[in-house]
C-alpha cells in the first residue's frame, strides 16, 4: 500500500486537527460548567464505561519479584498495558507515550502519586523478571513490568476484553506475537474503568484522564 | 527474435543501468531515524519518508546494515483484534508518491546491533531498490 500525500489528504488531515482542536476547547468548557461525567462523550481517544467493572483475583509477579495481585490496584489508578520486549514498534512506541503521559500527569496539581504504569508482558517464554524490568524502567523510572503464567495472563486478560496469540517456535528465538495494543485504566477501587486506543496522543490521554481523576475523586474511598 | 541473444542481453543491462542512475537521484529519503535500544533489548526499528519523484513505479526489495545482524521490512498489522507484525516482501512505491515508514506502520525492524547505540548516534542502512538500486542512508538513533 502507497501513501500519496494529496490535496485531498491534506484537507483530511486539517480537518482532523481542527476538530482535536476544537474538542480540546469544547471539553476544557464544558467541564468548568458542568463538572460531570456526561462531559465524556465517547472519542476516539478514550471510552469511558458508564459502570466501571470490579476486577477479580488474579497474581502475577512485578519486575523486583513482589506479588502483583488485585490488592496492587487498589488506591491508585493504574495504566495498564500488554506486550512484549522483543516488540521493535508498538511497545516502545506506546511505552515511550506513557511516559509522556505520567510526565504530564506529574505535573498536574493532584501529581502522579496515586498512579501507576503497568507493562504486563504476554509472552512469559522469553521475557524474565529481570529483562521486564530493564525495559520498562527504561522509558520511566517508576514504570512496572510484571509477568506471569498462562493462566493468570488469560485471567486478567479476558477480564478486560484483551487477547494475545504467541506463536512460539521450538529452536527459535523469533516467533510472531499479537497482542491487544489498547491501554487499560483501572480505577483506585480496582475497578476497569476506561480504555484509551492506539494510536496513542499523550497530551489528550492525560487530559481527559486529569478530568476523570478530579471528577471521581470525591467517591473514592 | 532470439530472446537470449548476448547483443538482446547487452542492451537491457544497460537500459537497467540507465534506470538505475536515473532512479538514484530520484528516490529521496527524509527523516530517517532509529529508536535507541532499552539496555539488554537487541531490537528496534527504523523509520523514515521514502519519496519516489521519478515517473515510474519502484519497489524496496531489501535492507541490510552493517550495524545489526539482520534488517526486515515489517508492518504493524491488525488481526482480529491484535496488533502484531508481518513481513513485507516487496513494498511498491508509485510513481511521484510518498510512503511513511512510522511507528505503528511500515518500519524496518533492526535485530542485534553490533554496538551499543545511543541517541544522536547516526547508523547506516543500505536500501535495495528492484531493478538493483542500492540507496546508502543515515540513520539518526532517537530516544
Amino acid at each position: 500500500m502507497v501513501k500519496k500525500i494529496s490535496l485531498k489528504f491534506s484537507i483530511m488531515m486539517t480537518a482532523v486537527v481542527l476538530a482535536a482542536i476544537l474538542s480540546g476547547a469544547w471539553l476544557t468548557a464544558a467541564y468548568l460548567q458542568s463538572g460531570s461525567r456526561a462531559i465524556f462523550l465517547p472519542d476516539r481517544v478514550m471510552t469511558l464505561f458508564p459502570a466501571p467493572k470490579p476486577l477479580a483475583a488474579f497474581a502475577f509477579t512485578d519486575h523486583e519479584n513482589r506479588v502483583f495481585d488485585l490488592p496492587r490496584l487498589k488506591g491508585k489508578w493504574s495504566f495498564l498495558f500488554f506486550g512484549y520486549t522483543h516488540c521493535p514498534d508498538i511497545c516502545p512506541t506506546t511505552l515511550a507515550a506513557l511516559a509522556r503521559v505520567r510526565e504530564s500527569i506529574a505535573k498536574s496539581t493532584a501529581g502522579a502519586q496515586d498512579v501507576q504504569f503497568v507493562f504486563i508482558s504476554v509472552d512469559p517464554n522469553r521475557d524474565t523478571a529481570g529483562r521486564v524490568g530493564q525495559y520498562v524502567t527504561y522509558f520511566d523510572a517508576t514504570f512496572l513490568g510484571v509477568t506471569g503464567d498462562d493462566a493468570q495472563l488469560g485471567n486478567l486478560a479476558g477480564q478486560l476484553g484483551a487477547a494475545y496469540q504467541v506463536e512460539v517456535k521450538p529452536g527459535t528465538e523469533n516467533y510472531p506475537v499479537y497482542h491487544t495494543a489498547a491501554v487499560f485504566l483501572v480505577d483506585p477501587r480496582a475497578r476497569y474503568h476506561a480504555v484509551f486506543a492506539p494510536p496513542f496522543d499523550a497530551e489528550g490521554i492525560s487530559r481527559r484522564f486529569e478530568v476523570l481523576r478530579a471528577l471521581e475523586a470525591p467517591k473514592a474511598t | 527474435m532470439r530472446w537470449r541473444h548476448p547483443v538482446f542481453t547487452a542492451l537491457i543491462s544497460a537500459l537497467i543501468a540507465l534506470a538505475a542512475a536515473d532512479d538514484e537521484a530520484g528516490i529521496s529519503v527524509r527523516n530517517a531515524w532509529v529508536r535507541e535500544t532499552p539496555p539488554g533489548i537487541a531490537m528496534t526499528a527504523g523509520y523514515m519518508v521514502l519519496q519516489n519523484k521519478t515517473s515510474r513505479p519502484q519497489a524496496l526489495v531489501a535492507a541490510s546494515s552493517s550495524d545489526f545482524e539482520t534488517v526486515t521490512i515489517h508492518r504493524t498489522v491488525a488481526r482480529q483484534g491484535m496488533t502484531g507484525m508481518e513481513h513485507s516482501p516487496e513494498i511498491e512505491l508509485l510513481p511521484n508518491a510518498s510512503l511513511l515508514f512510522a511507528p505503528g506502520e511500515y518500519h524496518l525492524m533492526l535485530q542485534n546491533p553490533k554496538r551499543t547505540l545511543r541517541a544522536g548516534d547516526r547508523v547506516e542502512i543500505h536500501l535495495r531498490f528492484r531493478g538493483g538500486l542500492d540507496l546508502p542512508v543515515a540513520y539518526e538513533v532517537r530516544k
